[in-house]
């Protein structure tokens, strides 16, 4: 438990990084901040948002969060998330506290079980509406974009939420325990007739694997399009990597679906 | 964008009326509601199924600076918490957490407040997972952290 818990964050730990980046970007190294309803949206995918109120006269700067000011806010980072699925007790909230800017946050929501037998060997074997529970967290990459990290059990088929949750996500990381495979099958079989770019990681608890990599794509009958990872879900580098390689397919899919 | 469940006439109007009324006839037939009572379900009358799919998760929300703060004093403590929340951008995952309230519950609410002109949901130009640029931003950000 309190092992993984995710590292003390210094307040801002990527402010260093908005505030480079912004800075590059918007290139005001001293003097006002950019007017915080600007007129030159820094990046076409900016999206047009219903009628602006009148700007607000630019801010003086006051540190990296030029956002924290009363009145008139910086319009919204556009968002984009990541989804990271699996079974019960397979680091997912691990995950998303390795890398997440703030500590996970847990949201819940009602969730429709298709069961078709896969949940818990025992229990319930009809469909039912459980009280499913979420964590997220984020990660700033500049002033106008947040990469969401949302963390979902995938041990069952549950419709709704899931359509919910993969409308519009880049990809998804399917964390799996190589001892306990059979857990993510319903969210592989999921992501795959969803079409959305995925990646398997394999969380090597304690560097231990159960079956080597061969063996679990083998199990998991996934095709070799489909990047088969070991990770550490502690390690924050680690996660990044695996990330990396999720929108390495999430690239690869836009970029097609661009050409054709 | 989807219309609300029976929604026809002065949006402003009705949602107004429709988030007042069930709050007396709460507090009437149920003097102890608690902090864990039923108020989540009444505020929303069950209306979970129709919210808008446009609204996720991720989507952002602002309070509308225009509204009035006089209007927002009369609404139930729940709405009130979730404008305030809304003084900085937030997503909707992270309205429900705070108010820990259900996400289906916290999007038909959003939706409410939206209609009644006190939340700007920033629903963005669309698709970002079919966008190669957003996605190299996201990939230079990942890349940038150590
Ligand atoms: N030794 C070790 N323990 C880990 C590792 N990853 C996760 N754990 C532990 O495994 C347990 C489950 O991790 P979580 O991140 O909570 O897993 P989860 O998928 O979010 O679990 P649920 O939300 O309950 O389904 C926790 O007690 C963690 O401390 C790992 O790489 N090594
Ligand atoms: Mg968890």
């Amino acid at each position: 438990m309190d092992s993984v818990r995710s590292p003390d964050w210094p307040a801002a730990p990527l402010g260093g990084l908005a505030a480079n980046s912004a800075a590059a970007r918007y290139g005001t190294p001293s003097g006002p901040a950019p007017a915080v309803g600007r007129a030159q949206p820094p990046h076409p995918a900016e999206p047009a948002y219903p009628p602006a109120h009148p700007p607000a006269p630019p801010a003086p700067v006051a540190g990296p969060r030029p956002e924290a000011h009363p009145g008139r806010r910086a319009a919204p980072p556009v968002p984009v998330k990541i989804l990271i699925a699996g079974g019960f007790g397979v680091g997912k909230t691990t995950t998303v506290g390795a890398i997440s800017e703030i500590a996970p946050l847990t949201t819940e929501a009602e969730m429709t079980s298709a069961g078709i037998g896969i949940d818990d060997p025992g229990a319930r074997s009809a469909k039912t509406t459980t009280t499913v529970a979420m964590d997220f967290g984020c990660v700033t990459i500049d002033r106008s974009l947040k990469l969401y990290l949302f963390g979902t059990p995938g041990q069952a088929r549950f419709g709704f939420m899931w359509d919910d949750l993969a409308r519009g996500a880049l990809g998804a990381l399917v964390v799996v325990d190589s001892s306990r495979l059979d857990d993510c099958y319903p969210v592989v079989d999921y992501f795959e007739q969803a079409g959305l770019p995925f990646v398997v990681g394999v969380n090597a608890f304690d560097g231990r694997l159960a079956l080597d990599l061969d063996a679990i794509r083998w199990a998991l009958a996934i095709g070799e399009h489909v990047p088969l990872v070991r990770f550490d879900a502690r390690d924050r580098l680690s996660v990044r990597d695996t990330l990396l390689v999720v929108l390495d397919r999430a690239l690869q899919r836009a970029t097609r679906d661009r050409g054709a | 964008m989807t219309p609300d469940a029976g929604g026809e006439g002065d949006p402003e109007q009705r949602v107004r009326i429709r988030l007042r009324a069930p709050v007396a006839g709460a507090a009437a037939s149920a003097p102890d509601p608690g902090p864990e009572g039923p108020r989540p379900f009444v505020l929303t009358a069950g209306r979970v199924a129709s919210a808008d799919p446009a609204i996720g998760l991720e989507t952002q929300v602002t309070a509308e600076p225009g509204a009035s703060d006089d209007e927002v004093a009369l609404l139930p403590p729940e709405l009130q918490a979730i404008i305030a929340l809304c003084a900085e951008p937030i997503s909707v995952a992270e309205i429900s957490a705070r108010t820990r309230l259900h996400f289906g519950v916290t999007r038909v609410l959003v939706g409410d407040l939206r209609a009644a002109g006190h939340l700007e949901v920033h629903l963005g130009p669309g698709d970002g997972a079919s966008d190669p640029e957003l996605i190299l931003r996201v990939i230079d950000g990942l890349r940038a952290i150590s």
